[in-house]
């Protein structure tokens, strides 16, 4: 497999609503970001991979293809990932492929959503149809019509790991404790959905039961439109590019993947309830690849679609055991963004866990929120100088897709570096 | 509970055909249109008509692999994945279940579910003897009042029920605890819905404590503290117009009644004769924390308040809204 690194990223501004832009538009802008940030045309680019979750959000089957002309990659390959909430992972993978095979030099990895002109008529608001176009993501036959949704399919999870490892993500105090630290992260995000919001333990604990014991209002993800991009290029291709920007390649050292049963059960290969095996084996396979440990790593940006399925992600990838994730906060394994400097890599023992704001607080444009993660992951890789991150994807019912990439800080080609894409 | 003559959607399922201007974040004039996306199916049931046309007839079926044993319920597939595809046998399962780990309540339910909330679904266990098995998404009703946290939990035991009138879909079937049901339901096959009161559950037993009785005088004052603001909050009246309930609440502490009625709220220290329905709670103090801005919907989502049903949960939302309404409107008066 070739070399492939990461030359560029750029990402939109995270709303809740984009009324001033189509998903046209909003593809665009992460577009010319991306490329703006490694200081390159449309033309070097050799093909392109959409992350797009769903069509009825976009309200287009084939969304990506009147993409096509409007982002310049008109004439060239491109394919298009839909892998529910691991989309933005499974995405990046592909181009990765691309380059690692030697089909291309330079690939381009665009993911959004258009998420919330969806509009529920009965009750005047968009959450209820947003919700129901999530849970067009269950079989016909059985799922769906029971009314199962997102939320309930993560907090299932939870419950069944509550069920094996009590006294662990149950006890609010410490799910609050960690909405309040990714909170203060978020408010360092210039483009986070949230920046300017100040959440408390104490306000996350007086807010509204979604699903009890394990889902309150402030700590499940949002629903955001925006779009991500990300350059991935070969070794060759990534160093002249390296020399253009003054930005350090980044290199994928390791990709992982796994895709559970879609049925729960008992024994053989059907999905446990207790656990997110997909999580565990994506991770394991990406440090096989990588030659590292989680121990090696200090910085992960994983797909937090709600606090407690967070704290079992950080326990499936070997950062915390299992049953005793609350070592994120008890133990202070989660780095805490006060005490460290802009430019300051977390100590020893500790890990930076999204210093974007993850999905709670910086955004979570489902088919991009992973490369949204990259896009942060390089960010903080470039200016703390931390040689190894982790990004993280997990999707589909019960979460039983997961997705997980190894990326390593390359080598300063001496001038200012700022891996700052899309600020402009 | 379903008619064969409901239609998949109904007529609040619809906008007017219209553009309209909606306000940004950034300056300017900017358009939405209303629109859908509505596709109608005659879905194929195919190889799954086998595990629908067992239910219409009141039956569980499975798929049972030889080789390795495995049943897979719901019979999803006829070859074993895990044995190369070798043809799988039917088998009839019990009507008995356990269930698999605790389950999700749904209070925020997608829009095709709305008037279904809160609801309980969650994974049966249905095939125990066999060495592998799927797990069966089921809808899990109870008869005790509406469902709560602490009555499906992980290993509790389940009941299969049928509903009377059956269609060939998984909402043909649902499950309740065994321990619910009186001793000659419980090996009754098949058990119809009709064989189970759902409509009228018994109000737990709440045993007097002299201890809370101050709670509950405390309560009172603070609700009917709150109910005095309500003539000078617009907000709060507008919350209530057209609305009248006479809801009976049985406390540890004492009884008492709130009476909704011309945009008002009345609180009476003694219980309604004939109330529309009545709630229960062991602690008073649950409604001291509703007019300090805490939420009578978080109690019954906590299971410390005990609601018969799902029109008695659809006034909590309305309840909750009061303080908060009197709070902004004395904050606009300053």
């Amino acid at each position: 497999m070739n070399k492939v690194a990461i030359v560029g990223a750029g990402i939109t501004e995270c709303r809740g609503r984009w009324v001033e832009a189509t998903y046209w538009e909003l593809f665009q802008q992460a577009t010319r970001r991306t490329l703006e940030d490694a200081k390159m045309t449309a033309d070097e680019v050799d093909s392109v991979v959409y992350g797009i979750y769903n069509d009825i959000f976009e309200h287009q089957a084939i969304p990506e293809s009147t993409l096509t002309g409007l982002i310049g990659m008109a004439n060239k390959p491109g394919v298009r990932i839909t892998t529910g909430g691991a989309t933005g992972l499974y995405a990046m993978r592909a181009a990765i492929q691309e380059v690692a095979a030697g089909m291309a030099d330079c690939v381009l990895c665009i993911g959004g959503e258009k998420a919330t002109d969806c509009f529920d008529p009965q009750s005047r608001t968009a959450t209820p149809m947003v919700i129901d176009t999530i849970a067009k993501s269950w079989d016909p036959f059985f799922e769906y019509p029971l009314g199962a949704t997102a939320s309930d399919s993560y907090m299932q999870l939870c419950m069944g790991y509550d069920d094996e490892y009590p006294g662990d993500i149950g006890d609010s105090l410490v799910r609050a404790k960690i909405i309040e630290m990714l909170c203060r992260q978020g408010n360092k995000n210039p483009f986070g959905q949230r920046r300017d919001e100040k959440v408390t333990a104490e306000q996350v604990l007086a807010s509204r039961w979604i699903i009890a014991p394990f889902l309150r209002l402030l700590e499940a993800c949002m629903y955001t439109e925006g779009a991500a991009g990300v350059l991935f290029a070969s070794e060759k291709k990534a160093r002249e590019i390296s020399e253009r920007t003054g930005v350090p390649p980044i290199w994928v050292k390791g990709v992982g993947a796994a895709n559970e049963s879609y049925s729960p059960g008992r024994g053989g290969n059907y999905k446990p309830l207790s656990r997110i095996v997909s999580d565990h084996l994506a991770a394991e396979r990406a440090y096989a690849m990588a030659g590292v440990r989680p121990s090696d790593i200090q910085l992960v940006e994983l797909h937090d679609a709600f606090v407690a399925q967070l704290m079992i992600t950080m326990g499936e990838m070997g950062f915390v055991p299992l049953g005793r994730t609350r070592n994120l906060v008890d133990e202070g394994v989660m780095a805490d963004i006060r005490e460290l400097r802009d430019d300051q890599p977390p100590p020893r023992g500790k890990v930076l866990i999204n210093p974007s704001g993850g999905l709670i607080f910086g955004g979570h444009f489902v088919g991009g929120s992973n490369m949204f993660s990259m896009w942060s992951a390089r960010r903080e890789m470039v200016r703390r100088q931390i040689p190894l991150a982790l990004i993280h994807g997990t999707g589909a019912i019960n979460a039983v897709y997961g997705g997980a990439i190894v990326i390593e800080l390359g080598d300063d080609p001496g001038k200012s570096p700022t891996g700052d894409g899309g600020a402009q | 509970m379903s008619s064969e003559r409901e239609s998949i959607l109904s007529n609040v399922w619809n906008l007017p055909r219209e553009v309209s201007e909606v306000a940004g974040k950034d300056p300017g004039t900017w358009l939405q249109f209303n629109t859908h996306m509505v596709t109608f199916y005659q879905q194929t049931y195919g190889e799954l008509s086998r595990f629908f046309l067992a239910l219409k007839s009141c039956r569980l079926i499975g798929s049972h692999c030889k080789k390795c044993q495995q049943v897979m319920v719901p019979a999803a597939t006829w070859h074993c994945p895990n044995c190369n595809f070798a043809e799988m046998e039917e088998i009839e399962l019990p009507h008995r279940g356990v269930l698999a780990a605790r389950a999700p309540i749904t209070i925020f339910p997608s829009a095709s579910f709305i008037d279904e909330a809160p609801f309980c679904r969650g994974y049966v266990d249905v095939a125990t003897d066999a060495p592998i098995a799927s797990f069966l998404p089921s809808r899990l009703m109870t008869t005790t009042g509406l469902p709560r946290p602490g009555i499906f939990v992980k290993g509790t035991e389940l009941k299969l029920v049928f509903e009377d009138q059956r269609m060939g879909r998984i909402r043909d079937i649902f499950w309740v605890p065994v321990k619910e049901l009186p001793s000659h339901l419980v090996d009754k096959k098949p058990l119809f819905a009709s064989d189970l009161n759902f409509s009228s559950p018994p109000m737990p037993a709440i045993a007097r404590d002299p201890a809370l009785e101050g709670a509950l005088r405390k309560a009172i004052e603070a609700m009917r503290s709150m109910a005095e603001q309500i003539p000078r909050s617009p907000r709060a009246q507008k919350d209530l117009a057209g609305r009248t309930h006479t809801i009976s609440v049985r406390t540890a502490g004492g009884e008492l009644t709130l009476i909704v009625a011309g945009s008002g709220l009345r609180i009476e220290d003694e219980p309604a004769k004939s109330p529309d329905f009545a709630m229960a709670t062991r602690d008073p103090a649950v409604f001291t924390r509703w007019v300090g801005d805490g939420s009578l919907t978080d109690a019954a989502v906590e299971g410390t308040l005990w609601l018969p049903h799902r029109a008695a949960f659809a006034v909590l939302p309305i309840l909750d809204r009061l303080p908060r309404s009197i709070r902004r409107d004395v904050r606009d008066r300053k």
